[in-house]
């Protein structure tokens, strides 16, 4: 394998090739297509009337007369199903969705009536129109007053606010009398994944295929059309989800909207097509929000920083309905499995709890459930190297998993699969300079802050499938990934995934992966990809799992492809097959060689030259993919900052990021750092900035961007970045899943950074993210406590 | 609608559009020019970033109308710009763009960072960029990219261009269009036919999100005092903006109150009650009510205590004046400035029911216009209680 | 998000534009929309009619008359920054202007539209204030005068009666001895400041404008800042700021969260020590 690697690297296009991206062309002459960008005869344009309360009855909706052909209420969705996004993990309790509010509304943002006109801003002149008579009713938005047995409840029928509670413990008993014990409360907060994009809904109908055509900007179109399917009642024959160009997921493309279900069903009953642009008012307040964790931590650990366990009680706030496919308690169970970390881990109890409260259902959000236990338990180390007297980092590789123990099963089961984890810890430290660093914090700052290093390390499953999914019991279970690889008649290579690209380059690094089987130029390789019409099934693009799974299916539809190109090309080389090869482009016999593009034109447009033997399936093969073993890929990295404090102002700037980083072989390094910048970003963002705040009553207080802060180019640094390159043992070319992984240990590193500035001064930080307004009054908070000491 | 010449791209169109069109809607709805791209629609991502006449402006918060005359280049229009010809082989060298939603507000800006700025310097850079979000791509290759652009060119000799060209003042764009007649639009008849339904009979407690306290003290005995507190419509009025609709029964009250905060007007309409104790010295009112237009409601209470002062001859009045709201008005993120309201409004109404208790009916002193309710609570407290006489001393 | 329907205007000349105001109380002002374009689009501003001031030349001028500058209220931000208009600041206007929002921002956003929307976090309405600037608002029937603090009443607020608009802005030429100090605290770059202090301080003649804003109602413009550097301003100024009459100064005003002051506070001590 690793032969034909090298092989190709010649030509700069194959695997572990930095080659620039075909996509990129029509994206910067915004020629792109995105949802908005459809243009249909006869579109008309939908804007919804939302519940602005969060928790309420609805006594009444009146639609002035004038509109009454126009508007659109639960009452006429006659025969539309609720989404229901059920675990069968077992305990937990069902929600149903109804597509357009009922009886009850129970987030702000609620769909309640649909409104139809020529443009959007007469339609929103519409839906202004309409008077809702609602009822309130008393709100919980807060996870633990949630679970308290006198809160308002969600779902009447539960009985209580949980969809479920799981328990997971191995020997928490042995930990106990260890003489290290450090408990904190660890929160963080609710976030919005906030591509620039939002979401968008284009709904037609196409009489001669008999088939309702739903484009939606979504990251995994044929799951959507499952969901569709089971709401409408309707055949998945008579359903085609088009993904076109889409500006970002980052999870939150990943679900099956109700306003998809009532734009479908809203076409059908009009005879015209309909769309809805959700707006970035619509996308903060009513959509599908992430990562509002809460954990009652304690770790356990001996004097020399040896950690004995870990007992924890994790609260995840499902919001008020379950989402598909990923369910409502995706996010908490996760928690259970991932909390030990990297790090051998003797005892382990964790308590777990899907709340639902009166706010937007979450979706998992790049890195998931790691992001937040990541900030959880590497804040915790950092305690417990207080305790020790120890460097953070020291308690660190005291506890990592040791390479000479890889493969290594941990105590909740995960199978790291490869790697190195201390090295990249050391590689990060050495990068960073601690010494220097720590005699500059010893020095002081000639502006008064305080300089402070945090380091954070993880590893990450990704691209984990059937035998990990089932296991959840949601709607949706990956099985073998497939790819159809076809040459067109003058050579051209087609590939068809299910998966889709929303920034992640397929378009170039499937097309690397297929020229690193075939020898294909790039440039003559066209990947067609997010239309169940045309792509072959898939659970799509999410866990950090395309580079993995449609990268193995395309390398095996193509090796596939090849043995039947080959054929073909001995028999016009009047070759024995086993005697040629298929070197760049070509089937090379000892006698000469055939170009792909004979070939292609031999059996479409000259058959009769064809051996009499050959394959009837052609040049066009479909064919599926599986890791060897499908419990995933183990990537890691370590990850260490250095920040300056201004204790005054609150404000945290980050002077230094370093991150060492093992995807296992990389396909396209450039793609796969560009990866890993976005997803620092993003966790600068959940660091420092992010946050959707509610006020008493339930209402979502950060409704623009103005409020909700994205970093820009300025709060965000140039990181320092260094790769590791060990091989998956169980994949195709050994890839490893990393779309994810630059999102998950920032939050860690950065806080952990803060609280090293601000040791000295008393102040702690134990929530995100790290506002100024926290900082500073974490440090008054301090000095106070200072004085009265004093 | 009305008809709008501009140049777009080098080409003079002709459109038709309302008023409320922005100039992002005009050009992507009317001309397909859809690589301007809506990614917030108040003017902080970038994403919709277009030259107007020659400067980037946002084309959102821009009405098309306001162009009329201008030169718009939107992404289209700078396949064969020089500048953005470099930038693009940049970008794509510097993986400057994943998912692409970004890039032409991108793109837009960099070009008009490479027009101005003097040289390559990496902060520069990160600033003049600020107003251009990416959620894809961390800036890196972005400012890479912009940065060996500007190199490249400064290093070729060009010149920056301060102000990017503009010679004139004012908002770029406006300035080009003869005097328009006054543009009329339809406003929808069907909306005003429905009203809002009152709230239920019951007004509910509540828990207040907002509290505030205010204390006073008046010349008279609390019995006298606490006669004013039987009349709810007299207290009502003394909130600025409130003009009742049905105070028949003294126990419950009907009417709205106007409230107007810079170019936000909310007008709720609903319905207050009020409980006292026994001795009188001691209640509150109770209200609800509901914006139809902002779709936004508010509850509101007025706790008092009168406590007697000097022996029984003045009065100490507590007032804990308590709110929530909820709407859309209620999700505007920055709630200090909805606080600020209603601490007006709050001082307002404390100093009217001072000045009536003092049988004052003098304007107050830097009152606010925009309370529009005011002349109409002025004639009440004319007309209802001209005879509180005495000083006062605010606490 | 799209506006509520509203009728347009934009006429030629003022004395039109002042007859549109005066004679509809539903008719709202805009000039580079900046501030007003985001409230109509999520139409939390619902105006029947918009008047559009950006086709009067009159309001788009710039000159030195005697000892001020007269800046036309349909300037923009960029028009300063570019260094468009006259200067009698010694440079502070054009680095305030230049750190306003963004680029794409500043080339429509105006200064009169600025103070109009009173927004007391927005730059202007504190600079202005530390410089001693008046503004002269129009209406059909009348023209004054007011100072900068008089103007701006409470969040969002200003002292404009219906049928009024902001004409110019006019600017003294700073003194030759003072100091100017500007700072403000933002999270990110462009954004709406949470600390925002401006200071022109004057040690020859002992004078001392200094405005704290940012806060939750309207700029507060120190009374008497002699009380902050204990009873004179004079050379001295910096190493004797007395930080708890801040403190206390700051409480009176409103400022009763701890943190809140802390930050504020700070602002403040840094817009005077960077004054210069």
């Amino acid at each position: 394998m690793h032969g034909r690697i090298d092989q190709h690297q010649a030509s700069g296009q194959g695997v572990g090739a930095r080659l620039p991206r075909k996509e990129d062309d029509r994206l910067m002459r915004g020629r792109g297509q995105y949802v908005a960008d459809i243009r249909l005869a006869g579109m008309q344009d939908v804007a919804f009337v939302r519940s602005p309360l969060a928790h309420a009855r609805i006594r009444g909706i009146h639609v002035p007369e004038a509109y009454r052909d126009r508007v659109f209420t639960a009452a006429d969705l006659v025969g539309v199903n609720p989404i229901r996004a059920v675990s069968g993990l077992p305990g937990f309790k069902i929600s149903e969705q109804p597509v357009l509010a009922t009886d009850k509304v129970r987030q702000v943002g609620e769909l309640i009536a649909m409104c139809v006109a020529p443009t959007r801003a007469e339609a929103e002149d519409i839906a202004a129109a309409v008077v809702l008579d609602l009822e309130e009713l008393p709100a919980v938005h807060d996870m633990l007053q949630a679970r308290a047995p006198d809160a308002p409840l969600v779902h009447e029928h539960w009985g209580d606010n949980i969809f479920l509670e799981t328990n997971f413990e191995v020997d928490i008993s042995a930990a106990l009398d260890a003489p290290i014990k450090v408990s904190r409360e660890i929160t963080t907060a609710r976030q919005c994944m906030a591509p620039l994009e939002g979401r968008g809904v284009v709904a037609s109908f196409d009489h001669r295929l008999d088939q309702l055509v739903v484009t939606t900007s979504a990251q995994m179109p044929h799951i959507n059309r499952n969901g569709l399917a089971e709401c409408l009642g309707m055949d998945q024959g008579r359903i085609r989800v088009i993904s076109p160009d889409v500006g970002g997921g980052f999870g939150h493309k990943g679900i099956l909207l109700p306003e998809e279900v009532c734009l479908s069903w809203l076409t059908m009953r009009l005879g015209h097509p309909v769309r809805w642009i959700e707006d970035r008012r619509e996308h903060l307040i009513a959509s599908a929000n992430c990562r509002e964790h809460h954990y009652k931590i304690t770790l356990y650990a001996d004097r020399d920083g040896k950690l004995r366990g870990i007992d924890c009680e994790a609260t995840v706030d499902s919001g008020a309905y379950s989402s598909y496919p990923f369910s409502a308690c995706l996010e908490a169970a996760q928690v259970a499995s991932i909390l030990p970390g990297p790090y051998v881990m003797p005892a382990y109890r964790c308590r777990t709890f899907s709340v639902a409260t009166n706010k937007c259902p979450i979706l998992p959000y790049r890195g998931v459930a790691r992001t937040g236990v990541c900030f959880a338990l590497e804040l915790m180390l950092d305690l417990v190297a207080a305790e020790a007297g120890l460097e953070p980092s020291e308690v660190r590789l005291r506890n990592l998993v040791q390479p000479d123990q890889m493969p290594f099963d941990n105590i909740t089961n995960k199978h790291f699969d490869s790697g190195d984890y201390p090295e990249a810890m050391r590689r990060a430290l050495e990068a960073i300079d601690v010494e220097a660093l720590r005699a500059r914090q010893r020095r002081g700052e000639p502006d008064g802050r305080r300089i402070g290093l945090g380091v954070s390390i993880y590893c990450e499953q990704a691209a984990h499938g059937t035998s990990v999914y089932s296991g959840w019991g949601i709607p949706m279970v990956p099985g073998h990934e497939q790819a159809t690889a076809r040459l067109t008649p003058d050579g051209g290579l087609e590939l068809r995934v299910g998966v889709h690209s929303h920034g992640q380059s397929m378009e170039t690094t499937l097309a690397q992966v297929a020229h690193e089987m075939l020898g294909i130029d790039v440039g003559n390789v066209r990947i067609i990809l997010g239309d169940t019409a045309m792509t072959p099934y898939s659970t799509g693009t999410w866990g950090s799992r395309c580079a993995v799974m449609a990268g193995g299916a395309v390398a095996t539809a193509c090796g596939d492809l090849g043995d039947r190109i080959k054929r073909i090309g001995a028999k016009l080389l009047q070759q024995d097959v086993a005697d040629v090869e298929l070197i760049d482009a070509e089937v090379r016999g000892p006698n000469g060689s055939v170009t792909l593009r004979e070939i292609a034109h031999t059996w479409y447009r000259r058959p009769q030259d064809l051996p009499k033997d050959v394959d009837p399936g052609g040049l066009d093969v479909t064919s599926g993919y599986k890791p060897q073993r499908d419990s995933g890929t183990f990537s890691y990295a370590a990850h260490a900052a250095v920040v300056a404090v201004d204790p005054d102002l609150g404000a945290v700037e980050i002077l230094d990021y370093v991150i060492v980083e093992d995807g296992g072989v990389l396909i396209n390094p450039m793609v796969v750092d560009g990866q890993i910048f976005g997803g620092l970003a993003q966790g600068i963002g959940t660091a420092l900035y992010e946050e959707m705040p509610f006020d008493g009553a339930g209402q979502p207080l950060a409704t623009t961007f103005a409020d909700y802060l994205l970093p820009g180019p300025t709060e965000v640094p140039a990181p320092r970045l260094d790769h590791m390159e060990t091989p998956a043992p169980y994949t195709r070319f050994g890839v490893k899943g990393i779309g994810e992984g630059g999102a998950i240990a920032p939050p860690a590193a950065i806080a952990n950074a803060v609280n090293d500035a601000l040791r000295r001064c008393g102040a702690e930080l134990m929530r995100s993210p790290i506002t100024p307004h926290r900082v500073v009054e974490a440090v008054i908070a301090a000095q106070g406590a200072g004085r009265a000491a004093a | 609608m009305s008809t709008l010449a501009l140049t777009v791209n080098r080409c003079a169109v002709d459109c038709r559009s309302e008023p409320r069109t922005s100039l992002a809607d005009l050009v992507r709805d009317q001309l397909d020019l859809t690589g301007t791209h809506l990614g917030c629609e108040h003017g902080v991502c970038g994403a919709c970033t277009v030259l107007i006449d020659g400067v980037p402006a946002r084309s959102c918060i821009t009405f098309a109308a306001a162009c009329e005359g201008a030169a718009v280049t939107t992404i289209e229009g700078l396949d064969d710009d020089e500048i953005a010809t470099e930038l693009r082989a940049a970008f794509t060298r510097e993986h400057a763009l994943q998912c692409g939603y970004c890039t032409p507000g991108m793109l837009v800006s960099a070009r008009d960072l490479v027009l101005r700025l003097p040289d390559a310097d990496e902060h520069q850079i990160r600033i003049g960029m600020s107003g251009n979000l990416c959620r894809c791509t961390g800036y890196v290759g972005i400012v890479r990219a912009v940065m060996s652009v500007i190199a490249a060119r400064r290093a070729r000799g060009i010149q920056p261009v301060v102000g990017g060209g503009r010679a004139i003042l004012g908002p770029a764009g406006s300035g080009h269009g003869a005097a328009k007649a006054d543009l009329r639009v339809a406003s929808p008849s069907a909306a005003a036919s429905v009203t809002a339904p009152r709230p239920a009979a019951a007004i509910a407690d509540f828990t207040p999100a907002a509290m505030i306290e205010q204390a006073f003290e008046v010349q008279h005995p609390p019995a006298q005092v606490a006669a004013l507190f039987t009349d709810v419509a007299a207290v009502a009025a003394c909130l600025p903006g409130v003009a009742l609709t049905n105070a028949a029964d003294p126990n419950r009250i009907e009417g709205e109150i106007r409230v107007q905060v810079g170019p936000i007007a909310a007008q709720f309409a609903g319905v207050a009650r009020i409980e006292r104790a026994a001795d009188g010295l001691s209640g509150r009112i109770i209200g609800t009510g509901n914006d139809r237009r902002s779709r936004s409601s508010t509850q509101g209470e007025i706790r008092y205590r009168l406590k007697p002062l000097d022996a029984g001859r003045a009065t100490r009045i507590d007032l804990t004046i308590g709110y929530t709201l909820t709407g859309l008005l209620a999700q505007v993120g920055r709630s200090g400035l909805v606080r600020d309201l209603a601490r007006r409004l709050i001082d307002q109404f404390t100093g009217n029911l001072e000045r009536k208790l003092s049988g004052q009916t003098v304007m107050p002193a830097g009152a606010d216009q925009h309370l529009n309710g005011l002349a109409l609570l002025l004639g009440l407290i004319r007309a209802r209680l001209p005879r509180w006489l005495g000083g006062t001393t605010r606490r | 998000m799209k506006p509520a329907p509203f009728d347009y205007a934009r006429p030629r000349d003022l004395s039109s534009a002042l007859s549109l105001l005066g004679g509809n109380a539903g008719a709202k002002v805009m000039a580079g929309g900046q501030s007003l374009g985001p409230m109509l689009i999520l139409r939390l501003a619902q105006p029947e009619q918009i008047v559009d001031i950006t086709a009067i030349d009159e309001l788009k001028q710039a000159e030195i008359s005697g000892d001020e500058l007269v800046l036309g209220a349909c300037v923009t931000h960029a028009d300063i920054e570019d260094g468009r208009v006259p200067d009698v600041s010694a440079g502070a206007m054009r680095s305030v202007a230049a750190n306003i929002a963004y680029r794409a921002v500043r080339n429509r956003g105006t200064i009169g539209g600025s103070l109009s929307h009173a927004d007391p976090a927005a730059d202007w309405v504190s600079v202005l204030a530390a410089l001693g600037a008046r503004v002269t608002l129009r209406s059909v029937s009348a023209s004054r005068q007011v100072s900068l603090s008089e103007f701006i009443v409470g969040a969002l607020q200003s002292c404009l009666q219906p049928g009024e608009l902001v004409a110019a802005i006019h600017i003294p030429k700073r003194s030759a001895t003072a100091h100017w100090g500007y700072v403000k605290a933002c999270r990110k770059t462009g954004e709406f400041a949470h600390g925002q202090c401006a200071a022109l301080i004057d040690p020859d003649v002992g004078s001392a404008r200094i405005v704290i804003g940012a806060l939750d109602a309207a700029p507060v413009l120190i009374a008497k800042p002699a009380e902050l550097f204990g009873g004179r301003v004079d050379a001295d100024y910096k190493t004797r700021f007395d930080p708890r009459v801040a403190d206390r100064l700051l409480n009176e005003a409103g400022v009763t969260d701890a943190v809140h002051r802390h930050i504020h506070l700070t602002v403040l001590k840094r817009a005077l020590q960077e004054a210069a």
